[in-house]
């Protein structure tokens, strides 16, 4: 290039700083507002649940906490959100004014139809997720990874985000994927936050620090097929 | 203040910036790479509750318990039922397929109607109660014709309620015409009947024989009740107990068998006689059974036609081997002989099958444990006597269509005569209705069998599925599929011990199908008069539940009941009944071709992964098949390399193979396990309709061949036919 | 955990076909098919992109007739577990989706790490691996009888036998329920195994002593699991893909073709190494 077109430049270079900066600015800006704030607008459609329900309401008339609707099977299985024929035990008929309730009762009671609830912790096919390993051998509680629901009144809004059909309580509240407590989020990596550190109920011997840090075989076994220390190479524990 | 290019493109690179620190980015990858792992096609199966029912299977004749897995509402598997007497959790493979054979895509969900030509495909929906009064109109305008005995049924056996309801509407309507699907049980009374005296099935202890004796029956290919058969050859194998397999083919029966011996086809019975003879000669016989009736002719008989040598060049098989195997047969201390081809779709010669039976009682195993029994089925149909019309009792004077009771006084049903009867304008049928069967399929002859179908006017089949009878049919009347009905299942084949089954529904019907039972008495009820009051039960659920009386609760709690030794039928033995006389001049039993045209032996084999009967082999079955069996659109021969090298076949290489009665395109297989000389093609192949899992793959065996009648039963004993197989 | 005190060694979760017993009617095949939400397509004649988990072969002794004589023999993923868990397809697999547990001997596979490189099908010298060349297809309601325990694939993924993993987890659900963490022998068992009319397949824990696979395997850990009973053997042994079905047959021919072999190699030496 000539020296010429070098002072050009400068001097063009210049005269356009102002305008640089500013729309180098303005694009930030737009896009951050765009990114933080429209962008979890766009992405997830708002939902709500066929019926309103109430859990306090119905925690306090049943006498075994969350495990009196979500139970275990005797083979070993969750039942999940209850069915039909579960509901009916008490609400065959209306028991009280609640526009919800006889919502429910015409609509669904009546013609025996299944509610089709959406459920915020649906996880994709691959995932095998056994609730007897948490709940009764991990001793844990519900609210850990969904939250306080059973102090809910309402059903909460069900953010279904429109490109891969799941609720927004797996990424997170927080579109940054950022999280303050542990049932904010549901997806694998929160799961490896507790399987991957906490060496609770494991009776593997594992040999001291640097040494632990090390894959097998440098750790001694003993054999505890459900290890919490899930290592890299028991896909199948979770996974179908 | 210029706004140009630079301000421009500060702006974007602003907004990349600004983008690169907001969450979109890395949450659109993420949600991308999600959205690409989720199609909607892609099936995502719900859960739900798991649940597990029991009942048995009717896919064969073998009556298996399943246990049936459920999700909710949903079948989603068959597994063998554990403890059950018959198959002890153990299932075959299209029990296993059960399901698609449920939900699957050949079912016909609703009653249809043929617009247009027979075969054409084109069908009208049409209600229930439209095509049950179609049908009552139709044999009301036959009977009040006068022709009440030209409207006849072919069902898959005589045994059970259902069955045993069709004979009642037939008996009151005024037919004699009720006919079964031919099979070695029919040869099998028969034997019982002229040698025995009884009425019976057959039944054989064979957990507790210790040297078998088999004339190429499939005892691990699909014989009898097939299962049933596999856990005791396994404990045969187990308890190093002997099996001699006797056929020209090394068949997995052969193959898993403690001696294969191959055989000149059609020559069984003079084996057996043969035995007999060496057995005698060497007194290893039975002690007391040189008194029953006729054994003196039966021992002339054997000691003067079938010397070993002589036995010997007529089966091919060497001398000495044929002495060893008689004096093992006879010194082992539970004998026992079986006989009856392959999976038993033949009925056989019945030379042959009284030869076995003789050579069974020489070593004294009737009636005993480890041998052969005559049983009956339980007697639990108890239905007062129907009371029949002037029509009626006319119409059931007259003589069967089949010649069965008639020209062959013992048979009972006669399917392959009805072909040639038709077909020869010797006598006809005005209406005829198919249950459990699919005639046009598996009865050998094709061609002359849709000649005699075309020839009755109006055909009503009960499939479930589009099968060939189906597709040829006026009328569609679907029967529910075993997994959602009621009905009880007798004795399954060959089993020494009566056992009553229940199948019951583990699923509410799918589509809009009616129990078969119901639909035969909706007809007669709908013909009204003494028809109608020979089927006063409500429904055929309230029949079963009547007839079954205090079995019913037994038999849903635990799902098949037994019923002791009452139905063991004891008779005398005759040695050498009338019908025997044939034998005196021992002849191969004959088959179609001339030998100068037709240099080979065209023999059909049966291997249990292919659905030969009523059933079609559902997706998961026909995907099990070898590419050695089918490959492409070709069923694939079996010839001995020497015949090949002869022939100038080798592997894969197309032939046609051309038989009196058929001509098809097929593969070459080379095979050290058949006799030089024969050529074997599979059974199951070869249908034309079905879906495409099935449709237009290979060619059906019983297009290239045709029956012979048994001089004596009439039944058809055709074991092959000749054939030429040349480069295409 | 009181029960569990004593030291107890990680699982072998294997198998033992005895193949005099197998009678090759292809039930363990459509079993697992049926259990394993296994996709089927119109012709399936072309064994190369046949998929069949679970697969039957049938073994010849080459005798001409009447000689000749015939044996089938079941083949499922071996999972094998060459040396400290290099199994061949694990060794190669770029997106690690498929991995071998030393807790239970079984080599994973995961679909949706999977992106269909195949690299694992040319590693596995048993041909256990099968790819979706196209999207599976259910006719009609056919999809009412998939099992939810499997996940269904899509198109461009490998998938292969799990050793019905599926049931260890449901009958782990079953034992934690009830407040164990060890399984009895009959609570975690096959497809294939539980299918078979002859009884010819036993599945279970090869250290577990009580355990009949290892009651009539024998395997000897310390050389790379070899049977310790003569009329067992290993497909292609000398390979050291360590796997863990063993084949029992009282006859020479068919131990014998469980391997390759150079001319003029002396078998029975090299098999007894």
């Amino acid at each position: 290039m000539s020296t010429q077109d070098d002072k050009a430049k400068e001097v063009s270079a210049d005269g356009a700083a102002g305008p640089i900066i500013l729309f180098f600015i303005l694009g930030l800006a737009a896009s951050l507002v765009f990114g933080w704030i429209i962008f979890p607008k766009l992405l997830y459609s708002q939902k709500k649940q066929p019926i309103d329900f109430n859990h306090v309401l119905h925690v306090e008339a049943v006498e075994e906490g969350c495990e009196s609707c979500h139970f275990f099977r005797k083979d070993g299985s969750f039942s999940g959100i209850p069915k039909l024929e579960q509901c009916v035990d008490c609400h065959e008929e209306a028991q009280g004014e609640d526009p919800n309730e006889i919502k429910f009762v015409e609509e669904y009671v009546a013609n025996g139809r299944e509610v089709p609830w959406l459920v915020y912790a649906r996880q994709p096919d691959c995932v095998f997720f056994s609730h007897a390993a948490h709940v009764k051998k991990g001793e844990m509680d519900c609210g850990t990874c969904h939250g306080h629901i059973g102090e809910s009144e309402h059903s909460r809004v069900y953010e279904e985000n429109r490109i891969t059909g799941y609720s927004r309580d797996i990424w997170g509240k927080n579109i940054s994927g950022l999280k303050k407590h542990t049932w904010e989020r549901m997806k694998m990596d929160d799961c490896a936050e507790c399987h991957t550190t906490k060496e609770i109920k494991t009776d593997v011997e594992t040999l001291p620090w640097p040494i632990n840090w090390l894959p097998r075989p440098y750790e001694k076994q003993t054999g505890n097929q459900a290890r919490v220390k899930t290592v890299k190479e028991a896909c199948f524990v979770c996974h179908k | 203040m210029k706004i140009g290019r630079r301000s421009f493109l500060s702006f974007v690179i602003g907004g990349a910036a600004g983008t690169a620190i907001t969450p979109l980015p890395w949450k659109l990858m993420d949600d991308s790479s999600i959205w690409s792992q989720n199609w909607p096609w892609t099936p995502v199966p719900p859960d739900g509750e798991y649940s597990q029912s029991n009942s048995v299977c009717t896919l064969c004749p073998g009556g298996c318990g399943i246990t049936v897995r459920k999700v909710d509402d949903r079948v989603v598997k068959i597994e063998g039922m554990k403890g059950h007497p018959v198959n002890d959790g153990g299932l075959c493979l299209m029990g296993l397929s059960g399901l698609q054979l449920l939900y699957g895509p050949t079912r016909v969900k609703t009653p249809l109607k043929r617009v247009g030509k027979r075969g054409e495909g084109k069908w009208e929906k049409i209600s229930w109660d439209e095509a049950i009064s179609e049908v009552a109109k139709k044999l009301a305008d036959i009977r009040s014709n006068g022709g009440s005995h030209t409207v006849g049924s072919i069902v898959d056996s005589e045994n059970g309620t259902v069955p045993n309801l069709f004979k009642r509407f037939l008996t009151t309507y005024g037919s004699p015409n009720f006919m079964t699907m031919p099979s070695i049980q029919d040869s099998y009374a028969m034997t019982l009947q002229v040698m025995q005296g009884v009425s019976a099935q057959v039944g054989f202890d064979a957990e507790n024989a210790d040297f078998i004796l088999s004339f190429g029956s499939g005892i691990i290919d699909g014989w009898g009740s097939p299962v049933r058969m596999f856990k005791a050859n396994s404990a045969w194998k187990a308890n190093g107990k002997k099996v001699v397999q006797i056929e020209p083919r090394l068949s997995n029966t052969a193959a898993k068998s403690d001696k294969w011996i191959p055989i000149n086809p059609g020559t069984e019975a003079a084996l057996a006689l043969g035995l007999a003879n060496i057995i005698i000669s060497n007194s290893l016989d039975s002690k007391k059974i040189s008194q029953s009736t006729g054994f003196d002719s039966f021992k002339k008989l054997v000691q003067n036609e079938y010397g070993t040598d002589k036995v010997s060049k007529i089966t091919g098989i060497n001398s000495a081997t044929i002495v060893s195997l008689a004096k093992n047969f006879a010194r082992a201390s539970k004998p026992l002989a079986i006989c009856g081809k392959g999976q038993g779709s033949i009925p056989g010669s019945l030379n042959e099958f009284m030869a076995v039976h003789a050579l069974n009682a020489l070593v004294g195993n009737i009636n005993k444990e480890g041998g052969v029994w005559a049983v009956t089925d339980t007697e639990y149909i108890n239905w007062p006597k129907p009371e029949m019309d002037s029509i009626a009792e006319n119409g059931m004077q007259k003589e069967r269509i089949d010649g069965a009771g008639s020209e062959y006084p013992h048979t009972k049903s006669l399917l392959n005569r009805l072909v040639e009867v038709i077909n020869s304008g010797d006598g006809s049928l005005e209406a005829l209705f198919v249950s459990g069967a699919n005639p046009l399929y598996s009865m050998p002859g094709s061609k002359a069998i849709k000649n005699a179908f075309d020839n009755i006017p109006f055909i009503v089949s009960f499939s479930s599925y589009m099968d060939e009878t189906a597709s040829n049919a006026d009328l569609i009347l679907p029967n529910h599929v075993y997994l959602e009905r009621y009905e009880d299942v007798p004795t399954p084949a060959g089993l020494s011990k009566p056992i009553v089954g229940l199948t019951r529904p583990v699923v509410k019907p799918q589509f809009n199908t009616k129990h078969v039972g119901d639909v035969v008495m909706l007809i007669a009820k709908a013909l009204g008069g003494g028809i109608a009051d020979a089927f006063s039960w409500e429904s055929y659920e309230a029949c079963l539940k009547e007839t079954l009386g205090v079995k019913w609760d037994i038999l849903v709690e635990k799902g098949f009941e037994f019923n002791g030794d009452k139905c063991i039928l004891e008779g005398d033995f005759n040695f050498y009944p009338d019908a025997m006389k044939s034998l005196s001049d021992f002849s191969p039993v004959s088959i179609e071709g001339s030998a100068i045209s037709y240099p080979l032996l065209l023999i059909p084999y049966d291997t249990i992964r292919l659905a030969n009967g009523y059933i079609g082999d559902p997706p998961f079955a026909i995907k099990t098949v070898e590419d050695t069996v089918l490959k492409g659109k070709n069923s694939c021969v079996e010839i001995n390399p020497k015949t090949g090298k002869e022939l100038g076949l080798t592997e894969g290489r197309y032939a046609s193979l051309l038989t009196p009665r058929g001509k098809a395109k097929v593969k070459v297989h080379l095979y050290e396990g058949i006799m030089p000389g024969i050529v074997a093609l599979p059974r199951g192949l070869g249908h034309t309709a079905y879906d495409n899992y099935l449709a237009g793959k290979g060619c059906n065996f019983n297009e290239l061949i045709g029956s012979t009648e048994d001089p004596v039963s009439g039944l058809d004993e055709a074991w092959g036919i000749r054939a030429r197989l040349t480069k295409v | 955990m009181k029960e569990e005190g004593k030291h107890k060694k990680a699982k072998k979760y294997g198998m033992v076909i005895n193949l005099d017993e197998c009678t090759g009617c292809g039930a363990c095949m459509v079993a697992c098919m049926a259990e394993n939400n296994v996709p089927f397509k119109e012709d399936e004649s072309n064994k190369l992109d046949s998929i069949a988990w679970m697969r039957v072969y049938k073994l010849t002794n080459g005798k001409p007739y009447p000689e000749a004589e015939i044996c089938y023999l079941p083949r499922p993923c071996m999972h094998c577990e060459g040396e400290h868990g290099h199994a061949p397809c694990v060794s190669v697999c770029p997106a690690t989706a498929t991995d071998y547990n030393h807790e239970t001997g079984i080599v994973s596979q995961i679909y949706t790490r999977c992106f269909g490189c195949r690299y694992c099908m040319v590693a596995c010298p048993y041909h256990a691996r099968y790819f979706n060349w196209w999207d599976p297809v259910w006719p009609e309601e056919s999809t009412k009888y998939l099992s939810p325990n499997v996940s269904p694939r899509m198109r461009g993924v490998v998938e292969k036998c799990s050793f019905c993993f599926h049931r260890y987890q449901l009958a782990m659900d079953k034992a934690y329920l009830e407040g164990r963490t060890v399984l009895e022998e009959d609570e975690y068992q096959t497809s294939c195994t539980q299918a078979c009319p002859a009884g010819a397949i036993t599945f279970g824990d090869l250290n577990n002593p009580e355990h009949k696979v290892h009651q009539l395997a024998k395997p000897d850990n310390k050389h790379g699991g070899r049977p310790g009973n003569p009329n067992v053997f290993r497909l292609l042994e000398r390979l050291g893909t360590n796997p863990k079905v063993y084949y029992m047959s009282s006859r020479e021919w068919v131990r014998q073709a469980g391997d390759n072999y150079i001319n003029n190699e002396d078998f029975a030496k090299n098999y007894r190494q």
